[in-house]
């Protein structure tokens, strides 16, 4: 469910010739990006729950300024991805929503992170500095 | 918020110009994800902090443990160890400890614990974060129990020497200590370098409580205990780490009590 996927076995090269994979330390940053992940709301539903034991359901609409049918649809794919666990039920008379990040959750979200790090450390001042001395 | 594939040599200016285009887009949308998940991850965090009440419910029950530190008339004769009850909870009778003390320190944990975890969850419904708080609940429980061990041991009859820190047990303030270790659990649960602070503040003041005679310093300071004053005397190391943890207390809930709540 990669953005930029890494390369498939099927992958071939311009010159038809199968595409050897660049081992994992120099793979580009983007293939450790995950569409399911990367998306701005879900990152966020995931390091809030990340933060906390359970996040309620009205807790992660007010902080990510999302409308209750967006938020549903973003837990949905989340839910199917088997990222957060949703859990309905009542306090008192009022019905509850309560999310929960899984294990797998946590491994998705850590690696995304990491990948937008290296992003921005690959993709850094003294990279633009070089560019700006190709140019001239 | 498609990512960009790497590795496609640019080989002309338009080219060169776009790539780079690209790559500043790239680090800028990495650069706001990654300013978002840290605002988020603030916000949750502050959302959740509730620290102030098992702090100063614990400054509350060390208070109320006050009269069984009051010494009472000296006895003679020599103590045994394995005394009848959990002295790693009550200390020696004669230096301010004993078996009431050691039963209080035990239902007052115990309630304190409780007492945190229903906090907590009553907190997190009211704001819509839940502070994983049982990490804390567990390691605070077994503390206790492992402090009963060499009493248990004792009782039960086995001889062999048990290796135990005596110094720590014999004032009767090793329970302070008990809390200092549980509070580290809850400061990292809680991820707060503030609660970090208070706790590594709070331990000092129990292991100094635990191992020394804080009245001597106030001794220093003029303090001269006359007549039935001599009673008192247990009392600063008592006191001094409940102070710490109600004064802590009171400043995190100026900071929380405007926690939002949840609509």
């Amino acid at each position: 469910m990669s953005a930029a996927a890494g390369q498939d076995p099927g992958d071939v090269g311009r010159d038809g010739a199968a595409a050897v994979p660049e081992p994992p330390d120099r793979q580009h940053p983007t293939n450790g990006l995950d569409e399911t992940v990367h998306q701005r709301h879900r990152l966020g539903i995931l390091t809030i729950t990340a933060e906390a034991k359970s996040a309620e359901f009205g807790y992660l609409r007010e902080a990510l300024g999302l409308t209750a049918g967006n938020l549903s649809r973003h837990l949905t794919v989340l839910e199917e991805a088997g990222l957060v666990q949703v859990t309905k039920g009542y306090q008192g008379r009022r019905p509850r929503t309560w999310v929960r990040i899984t294990g797998e959750g946590r491994t998705a979200l850590a690696k995304e992170l990491a990948a937008l790090t290296e992003l921005l450390r690959r993709h850094g001042p003294a990279d633009e500095d070089e560019q700006a001395a190709e140019r001239a | 918020m498609a990512a960009t594939s790497g590795g496609s040599e640019p080989d002309s200016d338009g080219a060169s110009g776009s790539a780079a285009g690209a790559t500043s887009a790239v680090q800028q949308e990495s650069g706001e994800l990654l300013s978002e998940v840290a605002r988020l991850r603030r916000q949750a965090r502050s959302a959740r902090h509730a620290y102030w009440f098992p702090l100063v419910i614990f400054g509350v029950l060390t208070c109320a443990s006050v009269p069984f530190y009051i010494q009472g008339p000296a006895r003679g004769g020599a103590f045994r160890i394995g005394l009848g009850y959990p002295f790693a909870l009550g200390g020696l009778p004669g230096l301010g400890g004993g078996s009431h003390l050691a039963y209080y320190w035990l239902a007052a944990i115990a309630v304190g614990l409780t007492l945190t975890g229903l906090w907590y969850r009553r907190h997190g419904r009211k704001v819509g974060v839940v502070t994983p708080s049982r990490g804390y609940l567990i390691t605070g429980a077994v503390l206790v129990v492992l402090s009963l061990l060499p009493w248990l041991f004792l009782e039960l009859g086995h001889s062999f020497l048990i290796l135990m820190p005596g110094d720590l047990f014999i004032r009767g303030t090793f329970p302070l200590v008990i809390i200092a270790l549980g509070f580290w659990m809850l400061a990292w649960a809680e991820r707060s370098w503030a609660l970090l602070a208070i706790v590594a503040v709070y331990t000092a003041s129990a292991l100094l409580a635990s191992l020394y005679n804080i009245e001597n310093v106030l001794f220093r300071l003029g303090w001269h205990p006359a007549g039935s004053q001599w009673r008192l005397t247990a009392l600063p190391n008592v006191l001094l780490p409940a102070l710490v943890l109600l004064i802590a207390g009171a400043g995190a809930f100026l900071v929380q009590r405007r926690a939002p709540r949840l609509t």
